[in-house]
């Protein structure tokens, strides 16, 4: 006689909270050690939410000029001087190639670390942050952090195909890649996900990609095209333009799989 | 058994292309709802065929007169103007259907047909309607399929998958990708004018256990590439040739020169 054991796997939950404003912060979220990653691409409308949200914020080499610049677009009431003495990142860290020089030595006056990173071309600038933060964070904190990025999607392609790696490299880490369109994250196959979903923020637009391998059963609720035990795999059926349906949505799945939301336009 | 090959090349982004050989590709291009990329009214000119997928046609109606600044916007969009318009429509405005119906273009409705994205729509079109029936060297330029919303993005990424036997190529300011089948082996002209030289391999779907390439700064040989493992990124195109065989599909992408 053939025992099937059954495996409950752990939850993992998710929320966007991040994106409300400070204010407005639920008591209990699943994560609240906010660590901030800003790549060398156009700041998103909503970048002062994240940066008053972190704990950590670390610019990833030319990260650097898109916060000296573009910060006080953002902020219309104080002048583009008192708007860069605001948002100082704690650490500047990469091979330093895209960070302009006049950019580099006003951080370093203001106290900001700055990680000289050239040496190793082996890794992204993105890996090399992520591995920074894991590596400063307790132990007994790390089930609190969640890795906010901006800057990750778009652009060159081999870039973004090397950050949604990151996500799978780190895939004990909670990482979420954000643009001004949606949020990206890896939803691992080694738990069962609860995503809430906010929705003054975020939807109704959704996906759900078995990117690196396919799924043979992914099972979710929530959606409006929901999957049942379905096969997933590029070539094949893969979910998009899905729509989210209710404020709770669960995936299972024997793959891992990246999850998508449309954000809201938030400013 | 060698697999055959399959060549590739970018001379459709060539400033003045080559004299046309006897076995020419024969271009289309989809234009999805995005910015239009610097190169737009170039890419159009070469090909023989145009679509627009349902907002792709207010970007050609908005955005071609931009990228040709000092010549009258409406000449401009008589001369740019799609052969067909199809989609779900609930995105081209009134006015731009209007004004391209009028001019001929084929209006496509396909609202009924929620199952496939856009883009699935408007290159089951072209293969129906292929430009040229006679060659069978087709090739589909797409504007607009990267970046914006990225179930969109995968979307398209997929549409290169399930079209595999298909030359399709997704082209953004930065980049341009394409599939690499497993069944073929491929060599990949590459033009420094215009690409380079930053380049990648990229096992979206599934992992490779073994991949070997020539002409990069960091060849493969042999080599298995996965997510959650190594991912070809940051490359470089060392010569004017790369050649790549692999057990697995893989998409290939170049960077893209940026000139005045």
């Amino acid at each position: 006689m053939l025992w099937r054991t059954i495996r409950s796997m752990e939850v993992m939950v998710h929320s966007s909270s991040f994106l409300l404003p400070k204010l407005h912060q639920p008591a209990k979220t699943p994560a609240n050690n906010y660590n901030l990653v800003v790549l060398n691409q156009h700041l998103p409308r909503f970048m002062p939410r994240l940066w008053a949200q972190a704990k950590l914020r670390i610019c990833a080499d030319g990260g650097a000029n898109r916060i000296f610049d573009e910060m006080s677009q953002m902020t219309s009431y104080e002048d583009d001087e008192s708007t860069r003495n605001r948002y100082i990142p704690e650490i500047i860290e990469g091979d330093m190639d895209s960070i302009r020089p006049e950019v580099k030595r006003f951080y370093s006056c203001q106290g900001t670390k700055i990680s000289d990173k050239s040496h190793n071309q082996e890794t992204t600038d993105l890996h090399k942050c992520i591995s920074s933060i894991r590596d400063r964070t307790p132990n007994h904190e790390k089930s609190n952090l969640c890795v906010l990025v901006t800057g990750a999607l778009g652009g060159r392609f081999d870039h973004e195909a090397a950050n949604i790696n990151v996500l799978y490299v780190f895939s004990d880490m909670r990482i979420v890649l954000l643009s001004d369109d949606c949020l990206v994250q890896l939803l691992p196959k080694t738990h069962q996900h609860e995503i809430y979903i906010e929705s003054s923020l975020e939807g109704p637009h959704c996906g759900l990609f078995p990117i690196g391998a396919p799924s043979t059963s992914t099972t979710t609720t929530g959606l409006k095209w929901n999957l049942n035990d379905a096969k997933m795999k590029f070539g094949s059926m893969i979910s998009t333009s899905n729509i989210v349906d209710s404020e709770k949505v669960t995936v299972q799945s024997d793959a891992d799989l990246l999850w998508t939301i449309s954000l809201r336009n938030l400013t | 058994m060698p697999l055959p090959t399959m060549t590739h090349s970018s001379s459709f982004l060539l400033p003045s292309p080559p004299p046309p050989p006897a076995d020419a590709v024969s271009y289309a291009v989809v234009v999805l709802n995005q910015r239009l990329p610097r190169f737009a009214p170039l890419v159009w000119t070469r090909a023989r065929l145009r679509v627009c997928a349902d907002g792709g046609a207010n970007r050609v109606f908005d955005g071609m007169p931009d990228l040709l600044p000092g010549q009258d916007p409406d000449e401009i969009r008589e001369r740019y103007k799609p052969d067909a318009i199809k989609g779900d429509m609930d995105s081209i405005r009134p006015e731009v259907k209007e004004y391209y119906s009028n001019l001929g273009a084929k209006i496509i409705d396909e609202s009924h047909d929620q199952d496939t994205t856009d883009l699935h729509k408007c290159i089951s079109f072209i293969t129906t309607n292929p430009p040229d029936p006679d060659n069978s060297n087709l090739c589909i330029l797409v504007l607009g399929a990267l970046g914006g919303r990225f179930d969109h993005e995968m979307g398209n990424i997929n549409v290169l998958y399930r079209f595999s036997s298909i030359k399709i190529i997704l082209l953004s300011d930065d980049s341009s990708i394409f599939l690499l089948p497993k069944t073929h082996s491929h060599e990949i002209h590459v033009d420094p004018s215009i690409e380079g030289p930053h380049c990648g391999l990229i096992p979206m779907g599934a992992p490779s256990s073994s991949t070997t390439t020539t002409g990069l700064r960091w060849n493969l040989d042999n080599t298995s590439m996965s997510y959650g493992g190594l991912v070809s990124t940051s490359n470089i195109v060392d010569e004017e040739k790369v050649t790549v065989t692999s057990d697995s599909d893989l998409i290939w992408t170049i960077s893209l020169r940026k000139h005045a």
